[in-house]
Formats: C-alpha cells, sequence, structure tokens
C-alpha cells in the first residue's frame, strides 16, 4: 500500500493543457474519487499516476520517493480500464495469469494467487472463456481480478462502471467499495458520476477543465461548496442559481427582493438547493409551471419574481397541481462572487 | 372486441395470417432461387475454362478431344441443378446436409464412371521426365535441355516465400509505428504510400533493369525478390496500419501497467489482434510471387533461375503445337499451390478490408 503524492503535477500536448500544476495528497489505504465532467483531465491524471503518461512538470511520489522515472511496468499498480481492456485471445484465466507472467511467481502459486482473485470477485466458473463470451458485469469482474493478482500498492479504476446497466452498477458498486475495505488498497476512482463518487469514495476530488476545483467529502461538497462549479455539478437535481445583486444588507432577485446576512456586494449568484425551497407558507409567490412525480419525490417547477425556481417535495403523492399559485421560502441558500464563481463564506439569504 | 374474441375470431384470423406467412415463404424461395441461377450462371464462364484445363491434362492426348469435358459437364450442371433446388426448397439444416453429401458422391461416381476410361497421366510425364521439351521436338527454341521442372518450381517457392516473409515482417513493423507514433510528415507519407501503390510498376521496368545491372543483381533471385517486395510493400503496409489501427490502446496500456515491456505488449497482446491481416497481407504476397512474370522475364536470364511461369511460358513456346495437353498439365501443376493456399486461407481473407477487420 502506498501513499501517493502529487506536487505541481501537469501535463500538456502540444497546446491542450489537460492538466494544470497541481498538488494532491492521497493516504495510505485511502479511496478517493476524482469526479469531474468529461475531458476535464481525469483519465490523464490516472495515467500519469500509473506511469503510461510521462508529467509535462512537477512530481509524482510514492511514499515519499518520486516515482517520474519508474516505468509503468515497475509501479505495481494494478488498472481497470473504462474498456476493461481485456485481451481479447486468451481465456479468462490467462488474463489474469497474465501480470504474474512478469514476475518471478512459481506456475503453482501464480495458479493459486489466480484462482483467489477470482474467486474474490466471483469469476472462478468463466477462468476457460473468452471475454467475449462473457457478458459486460462478468468482464468487469475479470478486469478487476486481473487488476488485484499482483497485489498492487495502488489500484486505479477508470469509469468502471460506466458501461455497465442500472442495476448491476449498484451491485458493483458495493461490491469494489467491499472489496477496497477488505484489502485496504490505496484506491483512486475515476468518474463523472457524482452518485458513484458520493457513495464510493472517502473523499473527492472535484475536477474541472484541468483544475481541481475543491477536494472534500461528499458533505463538504454538497453543502460548502466552494466554487459554482462545484455547487452545480454535485447534486440532483442541480441547485437553483439566481444572479442577483448586492447592496446594503439587500440582495436584489430579479423582482424581488430577500434581506441578506453576511457581507457581500455587486454582482453575485444565489445558490439555492431544490430541497431548500419550502412550498406552501413564506412571503414569496411563485405558480407551478411543470410538476415531475419520481415516486418518493416530487420535482415542481415554479416561475417567480426572482426567476424559474426548482423545488423538490419528498412523498409519495403530489401535494400541488399544476397552476397552483402558492406561497414558498427559501430554508437555506449559498451566495457566490458572480464575477470569481467563489462562493462568499458565512453569506446566506433566507426569504422568510 | 369484448367477451370471447379468440374464439369467435380464430378460424378467420388463422387463415389471415396463414395466408400471409405462405407468401412471405413462397417470396423467400423466389429470392434465393434468383440468387442461385443468377451465381451459377455468372460463375460458368469462370469455371468452365478451368475445367477445360484440368479436364485435358489428365485426358487429353496431341490432338485429342474435348469429350471428357463435355460430358462432365453434363454431368454437373443437372447435379448443380439440383443442388440448387434443394437449397432452396429443404429447410432443415441437417437433412439438408445429409442430402447435399448424397448428391455429391453420385455426381462423383457418375463422372468417374462415364469419364473414367478416357483418363490418364501421361501429361503429368514432365514431372519426371527433365528432357521432355528436347523429346517431343529435338533442341528447339530455348537451345537444347530445359531444367528439370523441380528446379523451376523451387525458385518460385523461394521467390514466394522469402519476398511474403520479407513483405509481412516489414509491413507489420511499419504498419504499427504508422498506426502508434505520431511524427512529422506522418500525415504526407501514408499519402504517399497509396500513390506509390498507384502508379504502375511496368513503367519503372528499364530504371529497375539498369538499376540491377549497377548493383550487381541481375539475374539472381534476390535481385527480383527485392524488387516485387518494394512494389508490394507501399499497399501491405496501409493495410497493416489499418489493422493496427483497429487495435485499441487500453489493451496496450493494460499489459504495460501488467508488467510487460514495450516489446512483450507488441507480441503478446498487439500482435495476435492483427492475426487476420498477417495472413491475409502474407497470402497475398506469396500470391504475388508465385504468380509474378514480367519482372522474372526481364530479369532472369539463365535457366538454372528460371522461374515456374518462365518454365510454362518457354513450353507454350516450344511445345503447344504439338502437345497442348502437356502445356495444360503444366498449367495446372503451376495453379495447384495458389488454389491450396487460397483454400486453406479463405476464412481468413474474406474476414479483411482495407480499413481492418468487417464486423
Ligand atoms: N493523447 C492525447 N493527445 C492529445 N490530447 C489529449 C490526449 N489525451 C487526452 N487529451 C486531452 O486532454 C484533455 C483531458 O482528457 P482526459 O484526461 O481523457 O479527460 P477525462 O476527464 O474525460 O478522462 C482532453 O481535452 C483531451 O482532449
Ligand atoms: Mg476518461
Amino acid at each position: 500500500m502506498a501513499r501517493i503524492e502529487l506536487r505541481a503535477t501537469s501535463k500538456t500536448w502540444d497546446d491542450v493543457v489537460a492538466v494544470e500544476p497541481t498538488d494532491l495528497v492521497i493516504g495510505d489505504g485511502e479511496f478517493v474519487a476524482i469526479l469531474g465532467p468529461s475531458g476535464c483531465g481525469k483519465s490523464t491524471t490516472l495515467f500519469m499516476l500509473a506511469g503510461l503518461y510521462a508529467p509535462s512538470g512537477g512530481d509524482i511520489l510514492f511514499d515519499g520517493a518520486a516515482v517520474n522515472e519508474v516505468e509503468a511496468r515497475d509501479r505495481n499498480v494494478g488498472i481497470v480500464f473504462q474498456s476493461y481492456a481485456l485481451y481479447p485471445h486468451m481465456t479468462v484465466r490467462d488474463n489474469i495469469l497474465f501480470p504474474l507472467r512478469f514476475k518471478d511467481v512459481p506456475r503453482e502459486e501464480a495458479l493459486k494467487r489466480a484462482n483467489a482473485a477470482a474467486d474474490l470477485v466471483q469469476v472462478r466458473e468463466y477462468m476457460e472463456r473468452k471475454p467475449s463470451q462473457l457478458s459486460g458485469g462478468q468482464q468487469q469482474r475479470v478486469a478487476l481480478a486481473r487488476a488485484l493478482v499482483k497485489e498492487p500498492q495502488l489500484l486505479l479504476l477508470d469509469e468502471p462502471l460506466s458501461n455497465l446497466d442500472a442495476s448491476l452498477r449498484l451491485t458493483m458498486r458495493s461490491e469494489i467499495r467491499n472489496l477496497q475495505r477488505k484489502l485496504g488498497v490505496t484506491t483512486v476512482l475515476v468518474t463523472h458520476d457524482q452518485i458513484e463518487a458520493t457513495t464510493m469514495a472517502d473523499r473527492i476530488i472535484c475536477m474541472s477543465r484541468g483544475r481541481i476545483e475543491q477536494v472534500g467529502t461528499a458533505e463538504d461538497l454538497y453543502h460548502r461548496p466552494d466554487s459554482l462549479f462545484v455547487a452545480s455539478f454535485i447534486g440532483s437535481p442541480p441547485i437553483n442559481l439566481l444572479q442577483a445583486n448586492a447592496a446594503g444588507g439587500q440582495l436584489a432577485v430579479g423582482d424581488g427582493r430577500l434581506p441578506l446576512d453576511g457581507r457581500a456586494d455587486g454582482k453575485v449568484t444565489l445558490g439555492v438547493r431544490p430541497e431548500s425551497v419550502v412550498l406552501g407558507e413564506g412571503s414569496l409567490q411563485g405558480r407551478i409551471d411543470d410538476l415531475e412525480p419520481h415516486g418518493r419525490e416530487t420535482i415542481y417547477h415554479l416561475t417567480t419574481p426572482l426567476g424559474g425556481v426548482r423545488a423538490l417535495e419528498a412523498g409519495a403523492v403530489a401535494r400541488h397541481k399544476l397552476g397552483d399559485t402558492l406561497p414558498f421560502r427559501f430554508a437555506d441558500s449559498l451566495v457566490f462572487s458572480t464575477d470569481s464563481g467563489r462562493r462568499i463564506d458565512g453569506a446566506r439569504a433566507i426569504a422568510a | 372486441m369484448d367477451a370471447s374474441p379468440t374464439t369467435l375470431a380464430a378460424p378467420a384470423q388463422r387463415e389471415y395470417w396463414d395466408r400471409l406467412a405462405a407468401k412471405g415463404r413462397s417470396r423467400r424461395r423466389a429470392t434465393t432461387a434468383f440468387l442461385y441461377a443468377v451465381l451459377v450462371l455468372g460463375s460458368l464462364p469462370i469455371v468452365v475454362p478451368y475445367l477445360w484445363l484440368f479436364t485435358v491434362s489428365v485426358s487429353g492426348r496431341t490432338g485429342a478431344t474435348t469429350v471428357v469435358l463435355w460430358r462432365t459437364l453434363a454431368i454437373l450442371l443437372p447435379a448443380l441443378l439440383a443442388w440448387s433446388i434443394l437449397r432452396v426448397t429443404i429447410a432443415d439444416a441437417k437433412r439438408l446436409m445429409r442430402l447435399e453429401l448424397a448428391l455429391g458422391v453420385v455426381t462423383l461416381i457418375a463422372i468417374a464412371v462415364i469419364t473414367g476410361p478416357y483418363l490418364h497421366a501421361q501429361n503429368w510425364r514432365f514431372l519426371w521426365n527433365k528432357n521432355i521439351a528436347d523429346d517431343l521436338k529435338g533442341a528447339s527454341g530455348v537451345g537444347g535441355t530445359y531444367p528439370s521442372v523441380w528446379s523451376a518450381f523451387a525458385n518460385s517457392l523461394i521467390l514466394a516465400v522469402v519476398q511474403m516473409m520479407l513483405v509481412v515482417t516489414v509491413a507489420t513493423l511499419a504498419g504499427y509505428y504508422l498506426s502508434r507514433f505520431d511524427f512529422r510528415g506522418r500525415a504526407g507519407y501514408l499519402r504517399g504510400l497509396l500513390i506509390l501503390h498507384a502508379f504502375p510498376a511496368m513503367t519503372l521496368i528499364i530504371p529497375i533493369f539498369l538499376l540491377m545491372h549497377w548493383i550487381g543483381l541481375l539475374d539472381t533471385l534476390t535481385g527480383v525478390i527485392l524488387v516485387i517486395v518494394a512494389l508490394e510493400l507501399p499497399f501491405a503496409i496501409f493495410v497493416m496500419k489499418g489493422f493496427f489501427d483497429a487495435v485499441p490502446w487500453d489493451i496496450e496500456m493494460s499489459a504495460l501497467t501488467d508488467g510487460a515491456t514495450r516489446r512483450q505488449a507488441f507480441f503478446l497482446v498487439v500482435l495476435p489482434q492483427v492475426k487476420v491481416g498477417l495472413i491475409a497481407v502474407g497470402v497475398f504476397a506469396f500470391l504475388r510471387g508465385w504468380e509474378e512474370y514480367v519482372f522474372v522475364r526481364t530479369l532472369l536470364f539463365e535457366k538454372a533461375n528460371w522461374t515456374m511461369s518462365l518454365y510454362l511460358y518457354w513450353m507454350y513456346e516450344d511445345v503447344m503445337g504439338t502437345d497442348y495437353a502437356l502445356v495444360s498439365a503444366i498449367g495446372v501443376f503451376y495453379v495447384l499451390p495458389s488454389v491450396i493456399l487460397y483454400t486453406a486461407c479463405q476464412k481468413y481473407l474474406t474476414q479483411m478490408t482495407v480499413g481492418g477487420i468487417k464486423g
């Protein structure tokens, strides 16, 4: 197991900056997720950790020692690719055995370890098959077994669940999580799916356009997002963002006014989570233009003097009808500087 | 449609669907029958000349008739018709195979019986009689003794095999490099490959002759091999690049993290994915070398260096008028390796397109 450190690590291709200089520490045995939209540099970061891409600048340290010059084959890193990257011409057994070919493991012992790895992910019964004869979920497990058989000090998972169907994704999510706990291997999961990141990882690294936006627990990212990007990327349905002007302890939003706590001035963006919009009480008025029943909850689209607002109400039965005009209030909110996109700490606008 | 619609509507509906099913069935049969007719008629002009060549080689005598050809066709055509009818009418795969087998056996026996008396191996005597042309005509066009057919056969084999191995090796390495590595002028290089392929090689024949003369490879197999390799390579490289393009980067990177060196990753993981490409390029290169005529005719003079195509040519020049059955037999002997190789590898060849592996 290893403690991983990035020091001003960056990657550029000609004029494309894939990853800007980045600092990051991943603790020994920790499970972190790199979360961000497609093309933000997640895979590039992962491949630099694996030694497949050489960083354009900065250092990568394993347990305090720089490994920039260490080849991929010597890093003892297990990786599961988005496509699984199983070797199509080999049986499942040969796929799992492949990493052991390059270590001085006697045949007997290698077979034993391959079987153990296969048992771990429950693919023992498919050992004689070719990858093309397996379902997506089974291929995924084989890829995991192949990554784990060499007992890596670092496990890298590149969008491992994105090619699975919904129910299988749910199963694999908890299986991978449990496996990681059992083995205690330092793990980096790359995903664009916030649910995957929040449910599986101890800590989430939120990336955007080659930069780390925020590092923290799921709770940090949800309740205390550092930036507009994080606030809007995390949460489903997404947060309401309303353009506003702060002056003299008041917030002018659209045609409405809200009292403002804390210090903020000039152009700001007010962020309100849909579940913080309380319907049926308060001083604001809105009309329901659309509603989406989701079973456990209902999402309402309101037209208000402040602008369009999404509200989420728990409960199996919708309590309001299309076209209803009703009062509402904000139970909580976040205030961001519109120019810098940063959150203004301590600022809050609550409509009573 | 409430109460009991099933019992009420059933007979009428069943009749309706049965009618539609019958219509679908007959249309499918008509299409299949039409396809077989077109295929059989279309392939006749190709098949008949080869059949002629073959039947003459095993039955013709000096000035002999083509009776075996007509008799064979008289059996073969009705058999083909019967086979087409079987394919169109019988749906059950097992029964179809049994019937096809029976038809095949009956056809072969019938052909054997009615042509048997005419068959003989006389025309194949060139295989063991080295002086066959001289026996027929005395010292003739090429001046005295012919080389043994086996010497020509060996030369052709060396030419084809060595040339094939060179083409496959160089095309594989170059194709891999072009597919995986970016370097300045890569796009231009690729375009150049295609343009080179578009040039008719014939236009180069005089410069190549002079070149061979200057570097001292005139009248050597090595020289011819190098020339054909050079002409074959552009297209072979292009094809191999297409195959390598179809191999995902992921499995290569996966091999590297699994502990393989780049070379091990190439041989253990990438190369097996382009097996079809290797076979296809290899077979076509072999056939090209085996059938080569223009350059061997221009660059080889010594009789010891003759390839099969030259042997056939000179035999044709010398004895065609006296014994065309002999020339036919040599022709069959010459195409046999191509046919065998092609049949053995056709499973792979049909999977090949320029872009890589077809779905
Ligand atoms: N081999 C490459 N050559 C040039 N640009 C690349 C290469 N790989 C990735 N990029 C660019 O780097 C950026 C980040 O890519 P990537 O790390 O794959 O994103 P993702 O977060 O979706 O995994 C993208 O803009 C991509 O176009
Ligand atoms: Mg990616």
